[in-house]
């Protein structure tokens, strides 16, 4: 038999089309999704997110010194080495679209967990839709309490809620009123969604638990266009302490209106959100000298733990901006999902949701200043604790708890 | 509740309501001329913001003074955005206000987009400004100088138009086209150069609003959104078409905000907008000084 050049032809474009079948076979890919907002108003978080997640599996895919679960050694070795993909879905911060998108990322793209998804409220859709497929949903920056007390078996956060980060903020003025300052009178100014709310009935708690009077308590509408009649309320009530729970755009006008309208407060002590990210102190940072904010991380911790700096450094070089709240919390996300979908040797949901549970990670192979990472039954992970952060010459440093702290508190701020 | 403020919610209401107004103008005075609601408004303010921010950054020009540039701009995307969008959805053989509809909203989500895409997601603003932060403090009751700088401007623009339309050639143009786009043909008014025009005076009015607004608001690429809403309502309000509406019904609205906020919680402010639209829909569809 001879063979024809049209043989060789045929045989290479066989061959060619049954390649990628083979090497599929053998690298295996695991697909993880990530829920975010990517356009909209939350935008500029959900597009710092994606170099915080490609932060994560960088390090997770390829060899790298680090004291981190997964970073040694190529990909996922309970997988055969396999490599971690992100599919991206874009929620524009609205409830409604973060479910259609879920139900998506679950039934289209196959992945096999899902990370969110900045707004509480639009966890809150997520979140169900990943039950009903029995996919495991990891928070990796939602704060509401609420989020965990509603029976789901495969929600999981390994940060802190804003109860626990209440208490941080409420401990820390304890701490100041016993060292002689004012914070008697509190003022809230929240947003209209599940952060705002939550965080403000659990302020209001601790503050009635404690002894604190809430002289003032806001509620505003997210993305207002004009907040000066709120602000004119706060400057009326005139509190020792504002405590604003804001996401960026609301923190901006905020302290724009507050300065236009001649209020400046005694004491900030904010919810994090807006007042964690770079934008809002950009905008505003030269009004908020002494501003306080709880958060989950801190760049302090590089001095103890000096992979947190090399980190930072390799965010840094993809998104031109330090790590902070979010990021931190949405790189740590990445690194918890793929530690347990490695232990399950799987990408089954269910096999997925087990190892997550299973999950006890020492806070010295995190990049938080958090005990562990250890889930309780509801998926919560009580041995994250909080930091306070005080806004000083254009950086934070942690002030509170005195273990972490590197400086005291200025109060009031200037 | 003191007298203090009453008047404090009451000045913030008027200074930001002929903002609001003067937002709002420019897409009354498109849907005058011929008809079109321009639902890619908000995103014409969102792109003189950007300009604004820009000229700042870039050539540290103050947004006072960018003001005039950044009207400039939107003169020709609003020209441009009629000659190479709107006339050809006006060509539409069926359903011509749906087409309508959809190609200016078509073209908001684009200029989202790109917006995202060239000027990223970050949330920017002007840090240091000429009227940035500094406010005019009169017996306790503090007047913001941007917003006041920015109302002053809005009864300049007003009435500078007000002029315009009724005592130079190509007002009467505007019109005349207005009322019969098919007549002025006859007489040699060239109906595309008036609508590019008008479209162009739309856009310029607009990005007064949006160098101002720069001074003291933050700047990011859905910006537009909320404002444009509240221009739909203004120019309901005030009467589809009518300039002096939009004057009218953004001063309404600012005040009805403004003292919605005194009596209800903060959250519920904008209840007070709509309740007095639906109000005005139900008694005057055509707008408190609409002609129809």
């Amino acid at each position: 038999m001879t063979i024809t050049r049209r043989d060789v032809l045929l045989g290479a474009t066989a061959t060619a089309a049954l390649m990628p079948l083979a090497a599929r076979a053998q690298t295996s890919e695991v697909v993880i999704g990530a829920t975010y907002p990517l356009s909209g108003s939350g935008a500029q978080v959900g597009v710092d997110a994606q170099r915080a997640f490609e932060t994560a599996v960088d390090i997770i895919n390829n060899d790298q010194d680090f004291d981190l679960p997964l970073a040694k050694g190529l990909g996922l070795p309970g997988l055969g080495g396999a490599k971690i993909r992100i599919v991206y879905a874009d929620t524009q911060g609205d409830p409604q679209k973060g479910r259609a998108e879920a139900e998506r990322l679950i039934t289209q793209e196959k992945v096999c967990a899902i990370l969110g998804s900045y707004q509480s409220a639009v966890a809150v859709t997520i979140s169900q839709i990943c039950e009903r497929y029995q996919t495991p949903f990891l928070s990796a920056d939602n704060s509401s309490p609420s989020l965990h007390r509603r029976g789901l078996k495969y929600y999981f956060r390994a940060s802190p809620h804003d109860e626990m980060f209440s208490a941080g903020m409420f401990d820390f003025l304890d701490a100041m009123k016993k060292k002689g300052a004012k914070a008697d009178t509190l003022a809230l100014f929240h947003e209209d969604t599940i952060f705002g709310t939550d965080s403000a009935n659990a302020q209001t708690k601790l503050a009635a638990e404690r002894g604190y009077k809430i002289v003032s308590d806001i509620k505003y509408r997210a993305n207002s266009p004009s907040l000066s009649a709120e602000v004119q309320q706060l400057k009326a009530a005139n509190a020792d302490v504002l405590m604003p729970s804001s996401y960026t755009t609301d923190g901006i006008l905020l302290i724009k209106t507050m300065a236009e309208l001649g209020y400046k407060p005694n004491a900030i002590v904010a919810q994090a959100a807006g007042f964690s990210e770079k934008a809002l102190y950009d905008a505003v940072g030269d009004k908020l000298e002494g501003a306080i904010t709880r958060g989950s991380f801190s760049l302090d911790l590089a001095a103890k733990r000096p992979m947190v700096g090399k980190i930072n450094d390799l965010f840094k070089a993809k998104s031109g901006k330090d790590l902070n709240d979010n990021t931190s919390r949405q790189f740590m996300a990445m690194i918890v999902i793929a530690d347990a979908i490695n232990r399950a040797k799987s990408t089954d949901g269910e096999k997925i949701r087990d190892a997550m549970a299973a999950t006890d990670i020492p806070g010295e192979q995190t990049i938080m200043p958090w005990k562990r990472v250890k889930f309780d039954d509801m998926g919560q992970n009580n041995d994250a604790d909080p930091v306070l952060l005080q806004y000083v010459g254009g950086k934070f440093v942690t002030i509170f708890p005195t273990q972490a702290a590197v400086a005291d508190a200025i109060w009031p701020m200037k | 509740m003191t007298a203090e403020t009453i008047i404090q919610s009451l000045a913030s209401g008027l200074l930001m309501g002929l903002l609001y107004g003067l937002i709002a103008v420019g897409l009354a005075l498109i849907f005058g001329l011929m008809d079109v609601v321009n639902f890619a408004h908000g995103e014409f303010l969102m792109i003189a913001m950007y300009v604004t921010f820009f000229l700042f950054t870039f050539f540290a020009i103050d947004p006072l003074l960018a003001a005039p540039l950044a009207a400039a701009a939107l003169f020709v995307l609003g020209a441009v955005v009629y000659l190479v969008v709107v006339r050809f959805a006006m060509r539409a053989k069926a359903n011509v206000g749906m087409v309508q509809i959809f190609a200016t909203f078509g073209l908001a989500i684009v200029m989202r987009g790109l917006a995202q895409l060239f000027f990223t997601a970050d949330y920017r603003s002007v840090p240091q400004s000429w009227l940035g932060g500094k406010t005019v403090s009169i017996a306790g009751i503090f007047l913001p100088q941007p917003q006041l700088f920015g109302a002053l401007v809005a009864i300049a623009a007003f009435g500078g138009l007000y002029l315009f339309i009724n005592r130079t050639d190509f007002g009467r143009a505007l019109e005349a086209t207005r009322e019969d786009p098919g007549a002025v043909a006859l007489v040699g008014i060239d109906k595309n150069r008036v609508f590019a025009l008008g479209w162009g005076l739309g856009g310029a009015l607009v990005g007064l609003a949006g160098a101002i607004m720069a001074s003291f608001f933050y700047i990011y690429p859905d910006v537009g959104a909320s404002f444009a809403l509240i221009a739909y309502v203004t120019v309901a309000l005030g009467g589809f078409g009518s300039v002096f509406g939009a004057f009218a019904g953004g001063i309404i609205v600012g005040l009805v905000e403004a003292t919605t906020a005194l009596v209800l919680p903060p959250s519920l402010k904008s209840v007070g907008i709509y309740a007095v639209y639906l109000l005005v829909v139900f008694i005057r569809p055509r707008g408190l000084f609409g002609s129809m």
